[in-house]
């Protein structure tokens, strides 16, 4: 209920409404204010808007990964490209073969989480992440 | 088989009907390489007569660079040939493309390496000299070969894509509802005390009990289809008047189509519409209509549920104006596990089994489902079922009543 005003925004991507509402909850409770998108499309649409400093953002969403896509497109946003953005999927430790490496050029900065998540975790990578100073825009990997 | 001998006398098309190779590679490209003139002559008369496209090269090299850019079905080659020998030539067919049927012609001192050559993948040998029949009959079985293996290819292929269908329906829909269900109630353990986890825990709890049941219906339309693997859906056969079944199933739905700005109706005609069948399963089958209908509808939209009889059928349209199926997808959406993306929102929620469902109970009560669809426009499912006897009846006698029985 108490949103310290000024706190982190930070910005839910997930077409799982119940999912979202959840973290977005816990996320709430400790002092973020958060909000939310049920498509990447309309995730994009708000984060211009909203300028979130970091962005949780699921991959399947309406039976593609449209996530990854996503955050390619904000990734070549001049607005966007330098929100962190953590990749929150079950797809990642569930489908055989498919590995997302967060290595990969695009995806430089960014974390990956399972689902269901890791709260305690998730918070920590959060602080951890929001109190470091403005990340370099490529190169590195290790956040 | 028309013995044509070697001379091309014989009229094309004669020969055409009784040579003609079947299927897929019917008047298909065969290549031809031999360093004898007369060889690549006589090769030619019989493919041609068979009516493939035949291409003719007198050197390895050549005929390598013409297997590339013609892409044949089959290649007929010479082993020993100046330059690059027949063997050589083989492999790099295969090289090419592994599904080409080669055939080598060998002379009785290279036996030993028409052997080689089938080691190294040619599908078989012909000994010169041969007669007309040997090459037809040895094109034939090759070619018969390459329209099994491309079968099996196909076959694995499905199989491959039904795999993953079934990797993303349990990662999907089986784990997607779980992983909100477990997050609700990690979040309520975790804000145990704090005034925001009292404000929601009811609502939430709620959520939790949704999705639950959610899971249950997927689970149970699974098992409904997995159980019909091994026998069939409809347990029953009795009469059953549909146009008393289809208007009670359609009242259920007003409260979820008002909500989401649908309307329905229903037109049924005055005299009863019978057909033998599982009570449960017709139920079953409209049901999953009449939801596909609402779900993939538009505000504002209509679904029409109507019903008639035509030459001994009775026929139930259940037409929607929604947002249409592209014709590229009609085959995919009666298949497991395939959902079609709502354009603006995404796969409503559903288990990607209902059409499925419904095409086995269709068939299996001897009647067929029919899809008309046009994009942004709408769709129309129609499904066919014999009418049984009562309703035939019915309709003579509203016909023509002085013929009654």
């Amino acid at each position: 209920m108490e949103t310290r005003l000024g706190g982190h925004r930070i910005l839910i991507i997930d077409d799982d409404a119940d999912f979202g509402t959840s973290v977005a909850s816990f996320l709430e409770a400790n002092g973020y204010q958060v909000s939310q998108a049920r498509s990447g499309r309309e995730g994009l649409r708000q984060a211009l808007v909203e300028h979130p400093d970091l962005i949780l953002m699921d991959v399947m969403m309406g039976e593609r990964t449209e996530g990854l896509f996503a955050v390619q497109q904000l990734r070549r946003m001049p607005e966007l490209s330098g929100v962190p953005v953590f990749i929150v999927t079950s797809l990642y430790a569930s489908v055989p073969g498919f590995r997302i490496e967060p290595s990969a050029q695009w995806l430089a900065h960014d974390a990956f989480f399972a689902k269901p998540l890791d709260l305690p975790f998730l918070l920590d990578a959060i602080r951890t992440r929001l109190e470091l100073p403005a990340a370099a825009p490529t190169g590195g990997g290790e956040a | 088989v028309t013995a044509g001998g070697g001379t091309a006398t014989l009229p094309a098309a004669a020969g055409l009907n009784a040579d003609a190779a079947a299927g897929e590679d019917a008047g298909g490209i065969v290549v031809v390489i031999d360093d004898d003139y007369a060889m690549r002559l006589s090769c030619y008369q019989i493919l041609s007569r068979m009516g493939f496209q035949v291409e003719l090269f007198e050197d390895g090299a050549s005929g390598l660079e013409g297997v590339a850019c013609h892409k044949p079905c089959l290649v007929v080659v010479d082993l020993k040939m100046p330059g690059i020998g027949g063997l050589e030539v083989v492999d790099r067919i295969h090289e090419i493309d592994p599904a080409i049927i080669t055939i080598v012609i060998t002379g009785y001192a290279t036996i030993g390496t028409a052997v080689d050559a089938m080691k190294s993948g040619a599908y078989d040998f012909l000994p010169k000299p041969f007669a007309p029949d040997e090459l037809r009959v040895i094109v034939h079985r090759g070619l018969e070969r390459r329209r099994l293996q491309r079968e099996s290819r196909r076959h694995q292929l499905e199989r491959e894509l039904l795999r993953r269908r079934f990797v993303t329906f349990v990662s999907h829909q089986l784990k997607t509802p779980l992983v909100a269900i477990h997050q609700y109630l990690d979040v309520l353990r975790r804000l145990d005390d704090s005034p925001d986890a009292a404000a929601h825990r009811a609502e939430w709890l709620d959520r939790c009990l949704v999705r639950t049941a959610e899971m249950r219906a997927l689970i149970d339309d699974w098992l409904t289809l997995a159980e019909a693997e091994g026998g069939l859906l409809v347990r029953r056969r009795e009469p059953v008047e549909l146009t008393r079944l289809i208007p009670p199933l359609l009242d259920t739905y007003e409260e979820f189509a008002r909500r989401v700005e649908v309307s329905l109706s229903a037109d049924m005609p005055a005299e009863p519409l019978m057909v033998m069948g599982d009570r449960n399963c017709l139920s079953v089958l409209f049901d999953n209509l009449i939801v596909n209908a609402i779900k993939y509808n538009r505000p504002g939209g209509t679904v029409r549920v109507s019903a008639g009889l035509s030459t001994g059928e009775v026929v139930v349209a259940v037409a929607d104006t929604g947002v249409g199926i592209p014709a590229a997808q009609h085959h995919l959406i009666f298949e497991e596990f395939y959902r079609l993306p709502h354009p603006e929102h995404g796969a409503p929620p559903g288990s990607g089994l209902g059409l499925p469902i419904c095409r086995r109970i269709v068939s299996e009560l001897g009647g067929r489902i029919e899809l008309e669809s046009e994009e942004h426009v709408g769709s129309t499912f129609r499904v066919r079922l014999p009418a049984t006897a009562p309703t035939a009846a019915a309709v003579a006698q509203t016909l023509e009543p002085s013929h009654g029985n």
